[in-house]
Order: C-alpha cells, then sequence, then structure tokens
C-alpha cells in the first residue's frame, strides 16, 4: 500500500528524523492557518498524490510571501496530475503540504527495500540525491552503497561508519547523517515497509541534514498488525474500479484495451493476457479472482469489467482446481441475467467438473462464446471485437 | 520414482481442523497420498479424517514419524508453523498459504538457509504432486498422468494448464514442484532442477516463470552450466504494466528489472525451448524432447 509524503513524514517523524516543520491543507483556508501557525513568510506547496514526478508536473511550487503561498495552495489544491506514472486518468490532488524552504548545499539519496536475492533488508545509499536512483545504479554503480539492516532494525556501528564516510560526511554532519540512517532503518522494519526513501536528503548550507521528501509503502500482507497505518489508505489515488475489487478482495489491474478478463490464479490472469496480445487483441484488465471464489465474487468481478465503459468483449478463463467448474459456470449465469449482459461474453473452462460447467452454460440458453482452450479462447474474444 | 515424494511418504497436515486444510487433506487422501496424522494447538488428542491431532509438530514427529509437512495455517500465524515443523525436524515442508508478510519470510529465509534437516516448498503455491503416487497440495489430481516430465512453477492455475497439454499430448509427468509466487520463497528453480536432472525418470524438464525478481535469469545461468536434459519453459507477464504487482506479491517490474522479455531471453541463450504463449508450453516440451 502506497501513503503520501505527509504521512510518510508522520512515521518518520516518530523516530526521530530531522524533517522541517509542515502542514497538510485541504482548503485554502486551512492553509492560511497552517501560514500562521508555522510562522511562514516563504514556503513550499507540495500536492500531495501517491506518483512521482510531481515537480516536473508542476504540482511543487516554491512561494516567496505568504500571499503567494495562499495562492498556490488554492491552485494546487484538486489539480489533477497526469504523466506516465499515474497512467491516463491521472490522479487528483485533494490535499497539499506547505513546508518551510530550506537551502541546499548538497542532495543525498537514502532508502530501505527488501533484497530478493539475498532475502535481507537493505539500506540503499548515495551521494547523487534528487535524482531516479535506478538511474544512479544503472549508469555509476560506485555511487550507490547498501548495508544490511538486521531484522532488529538496527545498523550497526562500523556499517554507520562507512555510511558516513561514503556519503562524504564529517564532524556534526556525520552524527547526524548516521542518526538519520538509523532512524530510517528502524522505522522501515518497525512498519513492515516494502519501500522507505528520502529523496533528496538535504544537507543545508549550516551542515544540518534533513528530510525534504519522503516516501512510504506498507507490504499489503502486514496491514493486519498496522491498524494506524491501515487507516492511511487514500482510495482517492487508487482507480474506482480498483477499490471497488479490493472490497471484494479481488486482484484487479486496469489496463488500456477493449477485452474485460476473467481468470482465476495471478499466473493464468498475466498469461491471458500475454495470449490476447498475441493474438492481436488488446485486456482492459487484470482480474484474478482467486482460489476460492464463490457466486458472489464472480459477480462482484462482472460488475467491476463492466462498470469499464472501454469493455467490448468479456473473456472468462477458468481452470477449476480448487474452483469448481459448475460454481464458475452457475455464477456467470446468474451475472449474465442480473446484468443483462450487451457485450459478447467468451467462456473457457477446464479442470474439476468442468462436464457439468459447461453442459449449466449450454443449456442455459444464453448467448455465451464457449473455447475449448486458452488459444481458442483469445483468438474469439478477439473475433468477437469485429473489428472494433 | 519422481523426485522428493513418493507413495511412502508420511505426511501430516499443520492446520488440519481448518476448512481448507482439512479439504485437501481429506482430497490428498482420496489421491492415494500416505497421511498419517495432523497438528492443531489445543486439539490434540482427537482425531480428524480418522487420523490422530496433535498439539504440536514435535509430539506428531514422535508419534507418527512424518516425512513431510503440509501447511494450511492463516497469514499471521504460518511463518511460526513453517519454523515449528524445521525446529521438530520434519525434511520436507510444504506451505500453501498465500500472503504472509515479507518481514516473517526474512526470520524464515534465514533459518531454512541454514536448516540441516529440512527444504521448505512454497509459501503460496499450490503443493507438489509426483504423478498417481503421491498429491501434497491443493491442484486437481486428475489431471496429471504418470509420464516423463518434471514441472517446476512459480504459479498454481497456469502449472494447472501446462500439466494438462503434457497429459494431452501424452508425455505425462513425473513430479510437479509449485514453489510459489512469493518474493521470499524457501525452494528456487535451481534447486528443483537439479534434482530433476538427477532423476532417472524425468527425461525433460518444464519451467514456468513469471516477472519480478531474477530466479529464472540464474536458473538460465544454471542450465546452461549443468543441465543434460531437454528444457522447455514459458515466462507470464510479458505484457503485465510495470510498477504493478499483479496478483503474487512477487510478481512486479521495477526500474526495468524483472521482464518477462529478460528472462526469456536469458532462457532462450541458455538453450530453452521457450513457448511465446501459455497454450503452446506443451508443443515446447515435445518440440524440445524431439531435439
Amino acid at each position: 500500500m502506497n501513503t503520501h509524503e505527509y504521512q510518510a513524514k508522520e512515521v518518520l517523524k516518530k523516530y526521530g528524523m530531522p524533517i522541517p516543520e509542515f502542514g497538510v491543507a485541504q482548503s485554502p483556508e486551512e492553509a492560511k492557518a497552517i501560514i500562521n501557525e508555522l510562522g511562514l513568510t516563504e514556503g513550499v506547496v507540495k500536492i500531495q498524490v501517491h506518483a512521482g514526478g510531481r515537480g516536473k508536473a508542476g504540482g511543487v511550487k516554491l512561494a516567496k510571501s505568504k500571499e503567494e503561498i495562499y495562492a498556490y495552495a488554492e491552485q494546487l489544491i484538486g489539480m489533477k496530475m497526469v504523466n506516465n506514472q499515474t497512467g491516463p486518468a491521472g490522479v487528483v490532488a485533494k490535499q497539499v503540504l506547505i513546508t518551510q524552504p530550506v537551502s541546499i548545499k548538497k542532495e543525498y539519496y537514502l532508502g530501505a527495500i527488501i533484497d530478493r536475492e539475498h532475502a535481507e533488508p537493505i539500506i540503499i545509499a548515495s551521494p547523487e540525491g534528487g535524482m531516479d536512483i535506478e538511474e544512479v545504479a544503472e549508469k555509476t554503480p560506485e555511487k550507490i552503497l547498501k548495508l544490511p539492516i538486521r531484522l532488529s532494525g538496527e545498523l550497526k556501528s562500523y556499517e554507520l561508519v562507512r555510511l558516513a564516510k561514503f556519503m562524504g560526511w564529517s564532524g556534526a554532519t556525520a552524527k547526524q547523517g548516521m542518526k538519520v540512517a538509523k532512524a530510517l532503518a528502524k522505522a522501515f522494519i518497525d512498519t513492515d515497509a516494502s519501500l522507505l526513501e528520502i529523496n533528496p536528503l538535504v544537507e543545508t548550507d549550516e551542515g544540518d541534514i534533513v528530510a525534504v521528501d519522503a516516501k512510504l509503502s506498507i507490504d499489503d500482507n502486514a496491514l493486519f498488525r498496522h491498524p494506524e497505518l491501515a487507516s492511511y489508505y487514500d482510495p482517492s489515488q487508487v482507480s474506482p474500479n480498483e477499490v471497488e475489487a479490493n472490497k471484494h478482495d479481488l486482484a484487479y489491474i486496469s489496463l488500456e484495451g477493449n477485452i474485460g478478463c476473467m481468470v482465476n490464479g495471478a499466473g493464468l490472469a498475466m498469461s491471458t493476457m500475454d495470449i490476447i496480445h498475441h493474438y492481436g487483441g488488446k485486456p482492459a484488465n487484470f482480474l484474478d479472482v482467486g482460489g476460492g471464489a464463490n457466486k458472489e465474487k464472480v459477480s462482484a468481478g462482472f460488475k467491476i469489467i463492466l462498470s469499464d465503459p472501454n469493455v467490448k468483449v468479456i473473456l472468462v478463463n477458468i481452470f477449476g482446481g480448487i474452483m469448481n467448474c459448475a460454481t464458475i459456470a452457475e455464477g456467470v449465469i446468474a451475472a449474465v441475467n442480473e446484468l443483462s449482459l450487451q457485450v459478447p461474453l467468451v467462456v473457457r473452462l477446464e479442470g474439476t467438473n468442468v462436464e457439468a460447467g459447461k453442459k449449466m452454460i449450454e443449456e442455459s440458453g444464453l448467448k455465451i462464446i464457449s473455447a475449448d482452450s486458452m488459444a481458442d479462447a483469445a483468438k474469439k474474444a478477439v473475433d468477437a471485437l469485429g473489428g472494433q | 520414482m519422481g523426485i522428493l515424494v513418493s507413495k511412502k511418504t508420511k505426511i501430516i497436515t499443520q492446520g488440519i481442523t481448518g476448512n481448507a486444510g482439512n479439504f485437501h487433506t481429506e482430497q490428498s487422501m482420496a489421491y492415494g497420498s500416505n497421511f498419517v496424522g495432523g497438528v492443531t494447538p489445543g486439539k490434540g488428542g482427537t482425531t480428524s479424517l480418522g487420523l490422530p491431532v496433535f498439539d504440536s509438530v514435535l509430539e506428531a514427529k514422535e508419534a507418527v514419524h512424518p516425512d513431510a509437512s503440509l501447511i494450511f495455517v492463516p497469514p499471521p500465524f504460518a511463518a511460526d508453523a513453517i519454523l515449528e515443523a524445521e525446529d521438530a525436524g520434519i525434511p520436507l515442508i510444504i506451505c500453501i498459504t498465500e500472503g504472509i508478510p515479507i518481514r516473517d519470510m526474512l526470520e524464515v529465509s534465514r533459518v531454512m538457509k541454514n536448516s540441516k534437516t529440512s527444504r521448505l516448498i512454497g509459501p503460496n503455491c499450490p503443493g507438489i504432486i509426483t504423478a498417481e503416487e503421491c498429491k501434497i497440495g491443493i491442484m486437481p489430481g486428475y489431471i496429471h498422468k504418470k509420464g516423463k516430465i518434471g514441472i517446476v512453477s512459480k504459479s498454481g492455475t497456469l502449472t494447472y494448464e501446462a500439466v494438462w497439454q503434457t497429459t494431452n499430448n501424452g508425455l505425462g509427468q513425473t513430479t510437479c514442484v509449485g514453489i510459489g509466487g512469493d518474493p521470499l520463497n524457501g525452494t528456487n528453480f535451481i534447486d528443483v532442477l537439479e534434482l530433476f536432472e538427477k532423476d532417472e525418470e524425468t527425461k525433460g524438464i518444464l519451467m514456468i516463470g513469471e516477472i519480478g525478481g531474477n530466479a529464472e535469469e540464474e536458473a538460465a545461468e544454471w542450465i546452461k552450466e549443468h543441465c543434460s536434459k531437454p528444457v522447455a519453459a514459458f515466462v507470464a507477464g510479458s505484457t503485465a504494466p510495470p510498477g504493478r504487482r499483479m496478483g503474487h506479491a512477487g510478481a512486479i517490474v521495477s526500474g526495468g528489472q524483472g521482464t518477462a522479455q529478460g528472462k526469456m531471453e536469458a532462457l532462450r541463450a541458455a538453450g530453452v525451448s521457450v513457448a511465446d504463449t501459455p497454450a503452446e508450453m506443451g508443443d515446447a516440451m515435445m518440440k524440445a524432447m524431439e531435439r
């Protein structure tokens, strides 16, 4: 689960991370209150959305006066940002973060992730901050330092010394930098984060180290033990279909094509998308109804697929293992009747109790195109588009 | 024959009295698998499906000497269940549970790596089956047919698809291992490839990968160096949008890493016959066998 910058900063503050004072405004009035409360005479106004590239998109403004802060806040609240990270639909900023600007002597990168290959959490540090870290890692790998984080959330003192040297910190700055790294590592483990990054981490003209931006993603599977973090979930940052799917415990991702897909199992769902592409079509979505899907889930899945106006054909691909094909057939028939389906529907069933499932569909009298294999299903779905 | 499990394998189920644990133990028993007991804390001394239930894995181990444990424990407690089975020295631990927090798996990974007694398959996997001998998991048994292909896969239903294709074209299977779709798992492609390479009955290997991580690339390296048997493969997710987690916790392309294209190229470079579509996995295997 992704969070907003201000939420990540709230979390990091609890761990002693030095962060310039900030407030979050959902309206110009709230912005005014923050300006007064923080006594700002200049400020940075940043849209709060779950996507990077805010600066380039015009969502970050530097204001030179109280009035300007207010004006930018007014302008940016409600701003819709569209870039390659948000997809064509874009995301709307319901709120802005307002903070004191800092003088920037140098920018660094400090982040933490799980290293899958070595099965351990690591700190990633670089003296090249404010840039895309993946690009830095690719072009200048010598400017990246990786350090293991202990499962307790600790960094060993010798590792901290190594980090400070690598970043080029000394004296009081090094002390502060080490404290920042310790706080980041501890927060990463404590919050069950999958990503926690500060980019940029800034050394000010005074030699202080402060976090200017922050990004935190939490492992969805661990949210059950962090109710306070789970409450950070912001449905406005996710497509409405994904929000609805989430309610029904379905894995759904909107895509740009016109063939709606309902599949059981993530691997099969992904490869159904692949085979649709292979036959010249484009999937409208990824939808895994899961192993234990029932009639209600199938029906919810259909509703979600159909709420996408681009969908011109629906393809159901089920390999019944845990799931009984008759159950799926029952769900499909019920949903088609209930929703008085207008678009062509291709159904491919295989696996447990497949004969019963196929028979039910045949005898339903509904206009359902039956397919015998994945390839057959994909071809029939593309054909059903009729050159659209 | 086949690998890891056979008719003789004695199995217990951790979480045998839960809905899923009970249902799938019953199904696996109906396939002919040799279950000897189950574990549910607090229900020791009772029976389930005619099998003795124990309060702990250690008690089960002392009483019925299992070779394998099948885990159906809810995600918040599943990592502990794996650690308990390892602590009791169960040689083969198969965890079906999906949704274990990755922080819990970090500890499990460390313990399993250093374990002198145990191997973990999964989590978030369909289990393992040696065709017509022993099923430990949630796959539909009847699609399997005794034969000569070893299958190893990150997926569930996509594996069934591969099994079905190799049953229909007459190749059949020795053992099918689901290694799971989580970012951290106990057994990886290479571990299973090594076992298939040594298994006399296995004449060809079908490997099914998906986007995320670099296990497929590592497997490709291993195949190039060490594998004498024909290998076919499919990698799911070539059309998945970058940065999105595709259902499985581990299935994500980030920063240009973990793409299906990269994995397929690596596999092709290692001489693997790569299927262009999921409908051609059986054909790709057949082609590789004929070469």
